[in-house]
């Protein structure tokens, strides 16, 4: 089963990382999901793919009423993001799930109707959660053509979905990142080949050099924090991607 | 078998094998259908033959006709048969939908006991595909019967090609010229019998039996 692990609370307003599951099977990439709470209510940001559901629900339930959960932010359309969709919807039908409006159309193949999908314009959009406002960033061609990150002002946390990901080997599994520079040589091989474009990754070191944040978030791998965010951000600009760090 | 956690432990690949099964039978239905073209094409040749023969070919001439409308209908009744067997994919996927989940939702319900919602789900879901099976369980005999009432064309269109034979024996002159074309029609309508015949053999069908 995953554990879960409490990143920021502030009375009711609360991050939780759910995270590596020892008996998770080898051949599923592993996946960090969170859920934002504030006030009564949840947001399950990347929940994961279908086979991994079981635990994230588990785990999950332990430290959150799942009917109170208000939707799901799909960071893009990948089935490590969001395949478990239509297991969530069995729980709460009236969950909305917030993704690219590129992905609008195909996410339903996951599960769905036409009411659960929110489709975030290209240039971004502000999420609300009761009372909380969440903003949903751009990182388009990071990883995917319509890609979006979850930020939160009020906790100073970013969700950076694939940006930050690292492939860790066994007995390298900590939640934070403790050594940076021997943690960053298991996110090149992938930031090199999954980024997709130079001029996008520089609109996306730009528009969060910009942004208050204290703990960086990936889907894979380890969060990022304190001086480590702006490490990350700068190794990540002066990295060659895509087709042009052949 | 009402309860979730029984259809969780429902043997799971069963719903494969169906899947498996109606690409045998469509893949047969196809060859039944090409071979109904062909019939249709020698009927044609052997109206224009029956026509050159003139009188003495003129109940060969006819039997021709009768094979050329069987070919339409035969068509026509594989459609229906392809539209059923379309039914059945859908089914059997959505059973093999309801298999995944209902493991995945067992599984849930194992690392999760405390949920209460749990239980109101798996039990929805049990009813979900319950109709599943009871609608696959339909079509399964839909095919069935129109499956036999194909058949039973085919044994007129065995007696229209048998009739034909004698006809040509009447042919004068082109006799052997019609005897040739109507020992063919027999030859495909016995083609068409056999494919059938295997297509009522299907295991798929035994799921009807299994209820």
């Amino acid at each position: 089963m995953k554990t879960t692990k409490t990143i920021f609370q502030d009375g009711d307003h609360k991050w939780v990382a759910i995270v590596r599951d020892p008996q998770k099977p080898n051949h599923l990439i592993d996946t960090n999901e969170y859920l934002v709470t504030h006030g009564g209510r949840g947001l399950v940001l990347d929940p994961g793919g279908a086979e991994i559901f079981p635990a994230v629900f588990s785990a999950l339930s332990a430290e959150f009423d799942p009917s109170a959960l208000a939707g799901v932010f799909a960071s893009h359309q990948d089935p490590d993001c969001c395949s478990s969709l239509a297991l969530w919807l069995e729980f709460n039908p009236a969950m909305r799930c917030y993704v690219s409006w590129m992905w609008s159309g195909f996410l339903p193949h996951f599960g769905g109707s036409a009411e659960t999908f929110i489709p975030i314009p290209d240039q971004g959009l502000d999420i609300p959660l009761d009372g909380l406002m969440l903003q949903a960033i751009p990182a388009h061609y990071l990883h995917s053509s319509g890609n979006f990150h979850l930020y939160d002002k009020q906790a100073k946390i970013l969700f950076s979905g694939d940006v930050g990901a690292a492939l860790l080997p066994p007995g390298m599994d900590g939640l934070f990142v403790e050594d940076f520079d021997a943690h960053i040589g298991h996110a090149e091989g992938f930031h090199k080949r999954w980024m997709g474009s130079n001029e996008a990754k520089r609109d996306w070191c730009e528009r969060v050099s910009q942004l208050d944040i204290d703990l960086l978030c990936p889907q894979h791998g380890a969060i990022y924090r304190g001086a480590d965010v702006q490490r990350f951000i700068n190794w990540f600009d002066e990295l060659p991607v895509g087709i042009l760090s052949r | 078998m009402t309860t979730a956690l029984a259809i969780a432990a429902a043997p799971v690949p069963q719903a494969g094998v169906d899947l498996l099964r109606i690409v045998q039978i469509n893949e047969e239905i196809k060859r039944v259908v090409g071979v109904s073209f062909k019939i249709n094409i020698m009927a044609l040749n052997a109206i224009f033959l029956a026509k050159r023969a003139g009188t003495a070919a003129r109940g060969f001439g006819v039997l021709s006709n009768e094979l050329r409308v069987f070919s339409q209908n035969l068509r026509c009744c594989m459609q229906t048969l392809t539209g059923l067997i379309h039914g059945c994919v859908n089914e059997v996927s959505l059973v093999l939908q309801d298999n995944r989940l209902a493991r995945l939702l067992g599984e849930t319900a194992k690392l999760a006991p405390q949920q209460a919602t749990l239980a109101g789900v798996m039990a929805r879901r049990s009813r979900q595909s319950e109709q599943h099976l009871e609608q696959l369980f339909r079509l399964r005999r839909q095919l069935e019967r129109a499956l036999e009432e194909v058949f039973q064309m085919v044994e007129l269109g065995g007696v229209l090609a048998k009739s034909a034979k004698i006809e040509a024996a009447y042919g004068q002159s082109f006799a052997p010229s019609l005897a040739q074309v109507s020992g063919e029609f027999d030859g495909v309508v016995e083609e068409i019998r056999g494919s059938l015949e295997s297509l009522r053999r299907s295991p798929f069908f035994a799921g009807n039996r299994d209820r």
